[in-house]
């Protein structure tokens, strides 16, 4: 028995108040990792003469954006959710929604890269803009799937009573860590979509 | 000294000493032969004399850090190991009572900090500055007489590319050379350096210069030697499990054997030139 | 969560002692591990020094089982393996598990009066994931093509599949982030519980200095190690799926990728994780230098504004560490100019620990001798570090023994003395037995001094111009006559091997067989000294109302003529007084 799993049903301010600050420093620390490939693409881009680079088929810029307006109808799902929450209202269809949402991302994003790998833009060919594409989309994917793990568990437990307004930190850390993917995504999408 | 008669007559202090004594003797360091072996090679407790025109700068900066720290050392050692004598815990002994958070012990502390600051660092960061602006960074152009020298490091070895008579990289008489350099002396000489595998570091110690040799970039770097001679070349960077191998000589001409040796070169440089080499063909536009 | 009551403790064994949430038996988890890979790190240390000093004999014994092939000859590419895997393991799995792992887990809670971590499953997660992060370490070492030979600083191109083909450099790159994600974790729950859990009047400046090394050592933890996470992934993105981070297109200039930039990367993590090593030390020191000269710690809150200060520099010095990479003159003079800044906190350090020794009642206890010990190499390592900050004579000694010795005197020495302190201070609450004293002395005084010869030596070496990483400098003219320096620099490195046998001994012996502890051993006031040792499972049967601060030695306001007092106990004059009810921190239980 973990001292955690003891108190599965209790949870007051103080606890809320916990996982609130220990999210807001997970967050804080790893927005640097993103910070670090930011930084890392903004010195790697100034090294090419040429941006975007010729002779390379760049992702699709429509299913780029279908896969943004995804997102952030996913984030903003999830936030009524989160809301409806805090009131004590049902919350569970706003945030089916969420999840849903986060899923077609997902396909989206993987319909990106197919697609682009199809078209002969791999990482094997050695480029700095196909380092840059996949090695920051793939890593931002993984944390895509952290994060639709931790919705869908969010999910399950609503519907088994385990979380609810009387308990709910897990839920609001999971909304707000969906959040943070998506922030992460936007940054993404100017860096490779905005000239 | 009355503690100290009591220390000898006990028996822990006899124990101590023995297993240190014991410990000694177990150790792989009683291995006579290593020490003596030692011993009888002829060694050395520093670098070579300088021998370039820049090298006093550091020569001088390092005896002055030496003499600012050994003095802060020894201070900080007397603090030490005074109060571990004098303030030691015995009967009827007490420590004072000071929390050290007075306003005074505040400005006291930040006086001695700042004292130290301007007679360790800053003094030090003002000459290290000139020096780097005078020396070091101060990189002589072709106009003002350099001796210009391309390197090319790869594991494991030197590539050097001179230019020859004619003064341009990248021509049939270009002096290639590899692990061996011949720069001439009181010429400013300037290297532009870098790599075509991983990371290497041109070190001549007896020139007081170091720089790396980065693949995709070219790095410059220069001394100016003032006496002829052979010295050392190292690679100051990890690049692989020879790279302690990865020396090179290099040979300091007075000017006139080093117009003769030119000539040579050149000449020889010509004569060997093979325009279907293309792994020799490696020279880039010189950067300043 | 919020533990109002005292739980049953758990009786299976897998519960209690493997995967244990309990913050007591984490902290011996990490002590156990880091112990076993100090001594393996250790030996690898011992294997260099014995190729230095004697190039190309077999080393003795161990030689003939680990390279049989050779005949225990230690061959280039196996040297270059024990230097890089003597780094990352006394690194990472060495000294961070011990310093912070160890006593982050075992003094937070039991210093700020609380039952556990604030996740103790996290803190499970981030043993198990160090646990993980060493295994795939230690299988690195095993992989055909080779182990890791690319320094420990791992720069490319010679990380990457340029110089080095072996699938060892990518787990070793996995490694490092696993590692990296297991202090994350910690450092999260290390933050969230001094700031949420401190006992009802543990205030800010009521803490033990300890917590607050641990505090800033935590900050730095979850702010820089998703910076080397991030340079890790790259570079395994580059060795597996062939990106071109860290390789440039080609040799000259422009297009591709780019080395330096992983320097860069490496370094704004590196130089911070320098001062994740040595501000847990810290702040052992300056507590156990007050707890054992029996006087308050002097300037408490300088000395935290000190490590304040520190903590916000070390993030903009890293460059130091390029001055011969090719740095613009002027990011080169800048970095000259802030790393010297950073000295004057250090400098404050000092001056308050020398103030806090000074005309005080001295017992010389074996955590006292390590806390001086620490301060002895921390000083010569810290003022040797100005040959290194100026550039001007950095250029010749960069990446010489100079360094070597250097950062082994403040990172390595000065953290393993902490960490010694720190053993021999929480080892009788911890397992409930006395580390025996006399060896304990003879520990310190048999590493001390072969400690202080090895690195002033290795100074001597740099200084006379041999580079660092070579495998036999006899090979050039130019080393050849340094030959003594390095026969000299080893025998005393055996030495300080062989002295750690004494403290493994009285280790071991004392775990098991040592003397049985009293509930304060060292007559100091910390909420820990005042429960039974071991301590049980609860920690604290009530929570704790603290009323006074840590290091009140030889105030004259104490009753009963004793020289200390209980953080829980007021002092004579205030006992009348209520507490202040402004006071009382955020948490309460």
């Amino acid at each position: 028995m973990t001292i955690a799993s003891i108190h599965a049903p209790v949870e007051d301010t103080r606890d809320r108040t916990n996982a609130a600050l220990g999210m807001a420093i997970f967050i804080g620390s790893w927005a640097m990792a993103f910070a670090v490939l930011f930084i890392s693409f903004l010195i790697l881009r100034q090294r090419q003469a040429v941006w975007p680079p010729v002779g390379v088929t760049l992702p699709s810029l429509p299913l780029a954006v279908a896969a943004t307006l995804t997102l952030l109808g996913s984030s903003f799902a999830l936030h009524r959710s989160v809301s409806a929450l805090r009131r004590g209202a049902p919350f569970t269809s706003w945030w089916t929604a969420g999840l849903v949402g986060g899923l077609v991302f997902a396909v989206l994003q993987t319909w990106l890269w197919a697609d682009l790998w199809a078209a002969g833009t791999t990482t094997f060919t050695g480029g700095t803009y196909e380092s840059l594409f996949y090695g920051l989309t793939w890593f931002h994917g993984l944390h895509v799937l952290c994060g639709l793990g931790a919705l869908f568990l969010a999910r399950i437990g609503a519907a088994t009573g385990r979380y609810g307004h009387q308990r709910r930190a897990f839920v609001v850390n999971a909304a707000v860590f969906w959040h943070f993917v998506d922030v992460v995504w936007i940054v993404l999408f100017i860096c490779f979509f905005v000239p | 000294m009355k503690t100290l008669l009591d220390a000898l007559r006990s028996r822990a202090t006899w124990r101590w000493l023995g297993t240190g004594a014991l410990l000694l003797m177990l150790s792989p360091c009683a291995d006579a032969a290593m020490l003596q072996e030692a011993v009888d090679l002829p060694n050395r407790w520093g670098p070579n004399p300088s021998a370039s025109d820049y090298g006093w700068r550091y020569d001088e900066l390092f005896t002055l850090i030496t003499i600012l720290i050994s003095v802060s050392f020894a201070i900080m050692l007397i603090l030490l190991v005074l109060p571990m004598i004098r303030d030691r815990a015995r009967a009827g002994h007490k420590a004072s009572f000071d929390h050290g958070s007075s306003l005074f012990d505040k400005r006291f502390t930040a006086t001695v900090s700042v004292i130290v600051f301007i007679v360790l660092d800053a003094w030090v960061l003002v000459i290290a500055v000139r020096d780097l602006r005078e020396g070091y960074w101060n990189i002589p152009t072709e106009l003002e007489g350099a001796y210009r020298v391309e390197v090319l490091a790869q594991q494991w070895s030197w590539n050097f590319r001179a230019t020859g008579l004619d003064g341009e990289f990248g021509t049939a008489d270009d002096v290639i050379t590899i692990n061996d350099l011949t720069v001439p002396q009181d010429r400013p000489v300037v290297f532009n350096l870098t790599s075509k595998d991983v990371i290497h570091s041109l070190y001549v110690p007896d020139m007081r210069m170091k720089r790396d040799a980065n693949p995709g970039a070219v790095n410059q770097a220069w001394f100016q030697p003032i006496t002829a001679g052979d010295f050392a070349i190292l690679c100051a960077e990890l690049c692989g499990f020879a790279h302690y191998q990865m020396g090179a000589q290099l040979h300091v001409l007075s000017p006139e054997d080093f117009g003769a040796w030119e000539q040579d070169a050149s000449m020889i440089a010509v004569a060997g030139f093979d325009p279907e080499d293309t792994e020799a063909q490696w020279a880039w536009d010189w950067k300043e | 969560m919020s533990h109002d009551g005292i739980h049953p403790e758990p009786t299976s064994f897998w519960r209690k002692h493997v995967f244990s949430v309990d913050h007591k038996v984490i902290a011996k988890q990490f002590l156990w591990f880091g112990l076993v890979w100090l001594l393996i790190g250790g030996m690898m240390a011992m294997m260099i020094r014995w190729q230095l000093a004697n190039p190309g004999e077999p080393f003795p014994v161990l030689g003939a089982l680990l390279f049989p092939s050779t005949g225990g000859v230690i061959q280039p590419d196996t040297y270059n393996v024990l230097f890089t895997m003597h780094g990352t393991i006394m690194i990472f799995l060495g000294l961070t598990p011990v310093l912070i792992g160890c006593f982050g887990n075992y003094c937070i809670p039991m210093l700020i009066g609380a039952r556990d971590m604030i996740v103790p499953l996290l803190n499970m997660l981030s043993f198990w994931t160090l646990m993980l992060g060493g295994a795939v370490g230690f299988y690195s070492l095993l992989v055909p093509l080779g182990a890791s030979e690319a320094g420990w600083t791992g720069y490319p191109t010679l990380s990457t599949t340029v110089g080095a083909p072996g699938s060892g450099e990518t787990l070793w790159a996995l490694a490092v982030f696993l590692i990296g994600a297991s202090s994350i974790m910690g450092g999260i729950n290390y933050i969230t519980t001094i700031v949420r859990l401190r006992a009802p009047g543990m205030t800010w400046s009521r803490l033990p200095l300890t917590i607050w090394g641990m505090f800033f050592t935590a900050i730095l933890n979850v702010l820089f190690l998703p910076v080397i996470g991030s340079a890790m992934i790259l570079l395994v993105l580059d060795r597996a799926f062939g990106t071109q981070f860290y390789v440039p297109a080609t040799m000259i200039d422009g297009g591709g990728g780019d080395p330096i930039l992983y320097q860069h990367l490496f370094w704004i993590f590196g130089h911070p994780e320098v001062y994740i090593l040595i501000l847990p030390a810290w702040g052992f020191i300056s507590d156990f230098l007050s707890f054992f000269a029996r006087k308050p710690a002097f300037g408490y809150r300088v000395t935290v504004g000190a490590m304040l200060a520190v903590t916000v520099l070390s993030a903009v010095v890293y460059g130091h560490h390029m001055f011969t990479t090719g740095l613009s003159p002027m990011l080169g003079e800048s970095f000259m100019l802030l790393t010297m800044i950073i000295s004057v906190p250090g400098e404050i350090l000092f001056f308050n620990w020398l103030h806090t020794i000074w005309r005080g009642s001295l017992r010389l206890t074996t955590p006292m001798l390590f806390s001086l010990g620490t301060v002895f190499v921390f000083g010569l390592g810290g003022l040797t570090g100005l040959y290194l900050a100026t550039i001007s004579t950095d250029i010749f000694l960069h990446d010489t023994y100079f360094v070597v010795g250097h950062f082994h005197l403040t990172m390595a020495a000065s953290s393993l003395f902490g960490a010694f302190a720190a053993i021999y201070f929480w080892m009788p609450k911890m397992f409930g037995r006395m580390l025996d004293e006399r060896l304990g002395k003879l520990h310190f005084w048999a590493t001390f001094i072969p400690l202080t010869i090895v690195f002033c030596v290795m100074f001597w070496s740099g200084y006379a111009g041999m580079p660092r990483r070579y495998y036999d400098h006899t090979y050039l003219e130019y080393l050849r006559d340094l030959q003594h320096l390095n026969v000299l620099t080893s025998a005393a490195a055996f030495l300080l091997g062989a002295a750690q046998l004494i403290f493994a001994f009285n280790f071991i012996r004392s775990r098991w067989w040592g003397a049985k502890a009293p509930t304060n051993p060292w007559e100091v006031g910390t909420l820990d000294m005042a429960v039974p040792s071991p301590v049980p499972y609860y920690n604290f049967e009530t929570i704790p109302t603290v009323v006074t601060g840590p290091h009140e030695f030889s105030n004259p306001a104490i009753p009963d003529g004793k020289d200390w007092i209980f953080q829980t106990e007021p002092l004579a004059d205030r006992a009348a007084a209520p507490t202040d009810p402004s006071a009382q921190p955020a948490a309460s239980h």
